[in-house]
């Protein structure tokens, strides 16, 4: 019997009974009704947090202490906002939060595309043993470098500085740039640059005309991840910088929360939410991406 | 015009070999500045006696690293590590599956269900802190107030600030953040499931647990492998949740490897008992990195026998 032949006599084997199929289709839509609210309720779950943190930054701080809570605010008020850019630092954090993930980010993508197209296309043995390095680099804990480094900042007199903090940024999130970008280039047809070459391209040539612009997508993906790693990252930052006008978000916005008593759960909310939305546009722009693609290349790499 | 038979001439650019270093030379220096160097200086600290504030250092071989396997906190915090990184792990993996093949049912508002659901993945940790150090708070946090209002329950439960419900607490914000990493990852693997692997399995009379058990699972099992190994090393090496949640305490509650090396390193005040049980860490994690490792092999291997 050919396969052609064994589907269809399966298929007539499960075709139902009339009266059986009703009953099918009742069932079927009971657990449809039930996988939905199954969904409803992960959502739920999921963004109740977010919610929260939203709702409570336009509420007056007199709601945010009350007992029982309100869901929704009695009066909404953007008096949290305003106080968190002129009693706080806030603005100072933010830009400095700006600058650090903006050059971090660019910086990472320029080194690690050209170092992973280099890792991608040559076969040398000493670029494996790079490779190799690149990712133990990924597995060491950020804590065990964290004394070392800080002594090395303070050596070469960097210490409490922004392009410290850059440079150390870039390199811990190198590894996993590398990582992606390489798969990435590993993914793409190599006789194209071949051609290329053969029309008279060099090698450089071959690479920044022909490869690099198959690559956009990937470069965003990953520019994307590394833009929001630096945004969020605490422990160097918080080691590094010291000064009140150094500081980024992650450790100002620590300093804001240990001073709950000066500051109100409203202020830190705003807060919050402020340091949220660029993460927001971010995903908004990857979240396609991140369920077809980017994870593909980047975990099977 | 070229000849036929003629081999192709490559315009000459830079040789291969000093271009592959051009290109990788801004890679390895970083690298080797602010991750090879340190590491290896860590190794070296562990061998010596650093009080921090002097930085009089005196060597004493591996002494550091028989006082770590006999210091009783670094033994707790070994444990709650244990707790911390399994409990993890068990409930993304599990939750993480589940929600995956939820969101990848045919059902209304998928792709808006998507989103929500995959957003806290890129949260910031402190923001992740802020928000549940509010939802928590002992007086005036929701997730109190909501506790008591449960049929039967007259005690409140002080999330972050009794030692035995605190790791709980801690756990259950981990898993809020990254079980939607686990999810992203099988989301996209389940794109991928060839049809006629279903076929084949329904006509051979399976059923849907049948065909989630023997086809789907064996599916996903490579790529889970692969996440699972990212996953473990950052729930290990986890720094920033833990601490900016609860410091590590209440009483030690929450004092994980990580923040057990800082306070060796800051608090107990020696650079050479952190630094040793610091490498020990990291050896520890490539360990459990080549059993994943080969674990993935030998999946990757199953499902091509097939």
């Amino acid at each position: 019997m050919s396969s052609e032949q064994a589907r269809s006599a399966a298929r007539a084997a499960v075709q139902p009974a009339p009266k059986r199929a009703t009953r099918h289709r009742l069932r079927a839509q009971l657990e449809r009704m039930g996988l939905h609210a199954l969904l409803g309720l992960t959502v739920l779950v999921m963004s109740a947090p977010l919610a929260w943190m939203l709702l409570s930054s336009l509420k007056p701080d007199q709601e945010n202490a009350a007992y029982p809570p309100s869901i929704l605010p009695h009066t909404w008020t953007l008096q949290n906002y305003r106080l968190l850019f002129t009693l706080s630092d806030f603005g100072t954090y933010l830009r400095n939060s700006c600058i650090v993930a903006g050059v971090v980010t660019v910086l990472t993508i320029v080194i690690g595309v050209n170092a992973a197209y280099a890792l991608s296309r040559f076969r040398f043995r000493w670029l494996n043993v790079l490779a190799g390095v690149a990712l133990f680099a990924y597995t060491i804990p950020p804590i065990l470098l964290l004394v070392p480094i800080a002594r090395t900042i303070t050596s070469l007199k960097m210490g409490n500085s922004l392009p410290a903090l850059i440079l150390i940024d870039t390199a811990t999130l190198l590894p996993f740039a590398l990582w992606v970008l390489r798969s990435y280039f590993n993914g793409l047809v190599i006789e194209i640059e071949q051609a290329a070459m053969i029309d008279g391209c060099t090698r450089f040539g071959a690479f920044v005309r022909v490869a690099l612009p198959q690559a956009v997508p990937g470069i965003i993906s990953t520019s994307i991840f590394t833009f929001n790693a630096a945004w969020s990252e605490y422990l160097f930052a918080a080691t590094l910088t010291v000064s009140p006008s150094k500081l980024t978000l992650s450790p100002g916005m620590a300093l804001l929360l240990d001073q709950t008593g000066v500051y109100s759960w409203g202020l830190l909310m705003a807060g919050a939410v402020v340091m949220t939305l660029p993460v927001l546009v971010l995903f908004t722009i990857i979240q396609r991406r991140l369920v077809n693609g980017l994870s593909e290349g980047s975990v099977t790499g | 015009m070229r000849r036929p038979n003629a081999k192709p001439r490559y315009r000459k650019g830079l040789s291969d070999g000093w271009l592959a270093l051009l290109l990788i030379l801004p890679a390895a220096l970083l690298l080797a500045v602010f991750s090879i160097y340190p590491f290896l200086q860590a190794a070296f600290d562990s061998l010596f006696r650093i009080p921090l504030v002097t930085r009089q250092s005196t060597f004493v071989g591996l002494a550091n690293y028989a006082e770590v396997f006999q210091d009783e906190s670094v033994r707790r915090a070994f444990g709650r590590s244990l707790i911390w990184t399994v409990s993890n792990i068990v409930v993304q993996t599990s939750l993480g599956l589940l929600i995956a093949l939820l969101l990848n049912t045919r059902l209304y508002g998928r792709t808006l269900a998507r989103g929500l659901v995959l957003f806290p993945y890129m949260i910031p940790a402190i923001v992740v802190a802020t928000v549940f150090r509010f939802t928590f708070n002992d007086i005036t946090g929701i997730a109190s107030y909501l506790w008591l209002k449960l049929p039967g329950v007259h005690e409140p439960i002080y999330f972050l600030s009794q030692p035995n419900t605190a790791l709980v607490t801690v756990t259950i914000v981990n898993c809020w953040k990254y079980t939607p990493f686990i999810v992203i990852v099988l989301l996209a693997r389940l794109q991928t499931v060839p049809r006629d692997l279903y076929e084949a399995a329904q006509i051979d009379g399976a059923g849907r647990l049948a065909l989630l058990w023997y086809v789907t699972l064996p599916w996903l099992l490579p790529v889970l492998t692969v996440a699972l190994l990212l996953r473990t090393i950052w729930t290990v090496n986890d720094f920033d949740v833990i601490y900016l949640l609860a410091f590590g305490g209440p009483l030690d509650a929450t004092t994980t490897l990580p923040l057990e090396i800082r306070r060796l390193a800051f608090s107990h005040q020696d650079l050479g008992l952190a630094s040793a049980l610091a490498v020990l860490v990291a050896l520890g994690i490539s360990v459990i990195a080549l059993a994943y490792l080969w674990l993935y092999r030998r999946s990757e291997a199953r499902l091509h026998e097939r």
